[in-house]
């Protein structure tokens, strides 16, 4: 890298030259240092991007896109995979457990995805205050943010157990308590608690920061036309932060439809009777315990095109929201 | 603006309320590892142990052993830092070597992030065979820390954002690109550099799918690995008390960070959402 010095001066306009030289002499000279000092900055930026480019393209780029391809095979992890075109997809179509899989992640994104999106839209506008002492209440409800879907596990656990936390507090006023994680009624609405719990502070943080920059302007406006607490609410905050709402709304789906794979599998294994096998833990079954590739990776594919809709929405938040900011 | 003095009582209880409600389940988590048994399944149900059982730690301890500490910290430690360097470089790349192909590799590295990681996980896996890193740290730590999409995008704005001259300054002083970045770019990163830590940190320190389908085996068990067959009750040897003994370790160091970096941890947030 000698000859590198001279790049910075290479690629601007030609400065009236000290140098007694022929201008044809110049110019040659000029345009060999353009090309090579652009073929320096070349190499330079190939070998200062490649690194990380190569990782992302072999362990994220490549893996998204063979998901899909491995659907049409017929694979155990071992030996050759089969071609066998659309048959996973036909034996999808059949399958009873797809169907029950599917209707517990609706059921997961009703019980948990809704309420995270609204309570962390209440919670956002209560944070945001200037009330003394505000930024030390906040850190209550961003704590949550650094617990492991393990460690929330234990916790949850010793609430819900048979005598744990909950059914205690239900017999101090003499009912009787459920088996919280065993009971068909009670377990998807259980974990689903759990998932709001852990899901809640990014959504709180975003809402905030969403909120922080509405202009003290339009608060005083209204305050002089006297609106109260919901006008406030409704008619200043609700559509400042609408980019936020389809971004935090993705983010949501993402959490509630392929999220509820972690969740399910420490504290239920799926269960009771498949009342939490959501499709991401059936498709994780089908692939890591019954060890067929294929068919789990023709499960991914449907839940990857149920994806779609929110992908689409975190595009448009994330547009919105840097032209807001 | 001056709210009425009812609504603003109003506001404050609710404040509280919601508050105390997000962090019951850690001060429970607290609390309960201090607790006997009989004091965790009492009626009605005790905040505040009768009597502090300090034996839960060194049982959660004895249950954990030292193995799944070290495999944490190994595991986080790698991925931070060679994440880091990755990022490091091809952001700077980005953002300052002039580059004709720029605009491509950005958007290389922005579309497979709209697809959840869930569904690429089968072919991640066996790619990783396929290298014959199943087992292993390398396995472990490399096909995390290639994530690099966040970290690359991260530096690139923040690299962005310094003025050109400082660069241009530099090079013309005789700097080749690689003094540049390591002698003027990487300090001036600093902030940036522990936005990416913050969050890297979290991340990695929490991730469980992963290691525990590349390394089954006993030995790498990183610590939510070990402590997660304690949610599902399968050991019922182990008294609750200890189990969240063991969650109060293994939740302490991520816990210290939080405490330290708050601000930057809700920035980095913040950020992520935006870029």
């Amino acid at each position: 890298m000698t000859n590198i010095d001279t790049a910075p001066d290479a690629g601007r306009a030609p400065s009236s030259g000290a140098l007694p030289a022929s201008p044809r002499q110049v110019a040659g000279k000029r345009r060999r240092l353009v090309s090579s000092a652009r073929t320096l900055n070349t190499i330079a930026a190939a070998l200062f991007i490649s690194p990380s480019l190569i990782a992302f393209t072999l362990f994220v780029s490549v893996p998204t896109f063979v998901a899909f391809g491995l659907a049409f095979f017929d694979w155990n992890l071992f030996g050759a995979p089969k071609w066998v075109g659309l048959d996973n997809f036909v034996r999808l179509a059949n399958d009873p457990d797809v169907w029950q899989s599917l209707w517990v992640t609706v059921q997961f994104l009703a019980f948990g995805g809704i309420p995270t999106v609204a309570l962390s839209f209440v919670a956002a506008a209560l944070l945001d205050t200037r009330l003394r002492g505000i930024s030390f209440i906040r850190v209550f409800y961003f704590v949550p943010i650094i617990v492991s879907v393990a460690v929330s596990g234990v916790v949850w656990r010793a609430l819900y157990a048979p005598q744990g936390f909950l059914n205690g507090v239900l017999a101090t006023f003499g009912v009787s308590g459920v088996n919280w994680t065993l009971d068909v009624r009670t377990a998807l609405p259980a974990l689903a608690l759990m998932m709001i719990w852990l899901s809640m502070p990014v959504m709180v943080i975003l809402y905030l920061a969403a909120m922080q920059r509405i202009p003290d302007s339009l608060y005083e406006a209204a305050a002089l036309d006297g609106a109260g607490v919901w006008v406030r609410l409704w008619s200043i905050i609700w559509p400042s932060v609408v980019p936020t709402t389809l971004l935090v709304c993705g983010i949501s789906v993402i959490t509630f439809v392929a999220g509820a794979l972690e969740v399910p599998l420490i504290m239920t294994g799926g269960g009771p009777l498949d009342a939490t096998r959501s499709l991401a833990l059936y498709a994780y079954q089908v692939v890591f315990v019954s060890q067929e590739v294929g068919y789990g990776s023709a499960l991914s594919a449907l839940q990857l095109a149920l994806f779609l809709v929110p992908a689409t929405l975190v595009l448009i938040g994330r547009r919105f929201g840097r032209e807001k900011s | 603006m001056k709210a009425q003095l009812p609504t603003r009582v109003a506001h404050i209880t609710a404040i509280l309320i919601g508050a105390i409600l997000t962090a019951f389940p850690l001060i429970y988590l607290l609390a309960g590892s201090f607790m006997t048994p009989s004091d965790l399944s009492a009626v009605p149900p005790k905040l505040i142990p009768t009597e502090i059982e300090w034996e839960n730690y060194p049982r959660a301890f004895e249950y954990f052993g030292a193995r799944p500490f070290l495999n944490s910290v190994v595991f986080t430690m790698g991925v931070l830092l060679l994440q880091l360097v990755l990022g490091l470089t091809a952001g700077f790349a980005l953002a300052k070597i002039p580059f004709r192909w720029t605009a491509l590799v950005v958007i290389l590295f922005i579309i497979p992030n709209f697809l959840p990681n869930n569904s690429a996980i089968i072919p991640l896996y066996l790619i990783t065979r396929e290298l014959g890193w199943v087992n292993s740290f390398a396995g472990m730590i490399i096909p995390i820390a290639g994530q690099t999409a966040f970290a690359t995008l991260l530096f690139r704005q923040f690299f962005a954002s310094l003025p050109d001259g400082l660069i241009e300054a530099a090079r013309v002083d005789g700097a080749g690109w690689g003094r540049t970045f390591w002698s003027i770019a990487v300090p001036l990163a600093r902030p940036a550099i522990a936005a990416y830590c913050s969050i890297t940190f979290l991340g990695a320190w929490n991730i469980y799918l992963w290691p525990l389908i590349v390394a089954p085996k006993q030995d790498l068990a990183v610590l939510t690995v070990a402590l997660a067959p304690l949610a599902k009750g399968q050991y019922a040897y182990v008294p609750p008390g200890v189990g969240l003994a063991a969650a109060v370790l293994s939740v302490l160091p991520v816990f210290i960070v939080f405490l330290f970096l708050q601000r930057g941890i809700v920035k980095a947030v913040v950020g992520t959402g935006l870029e």
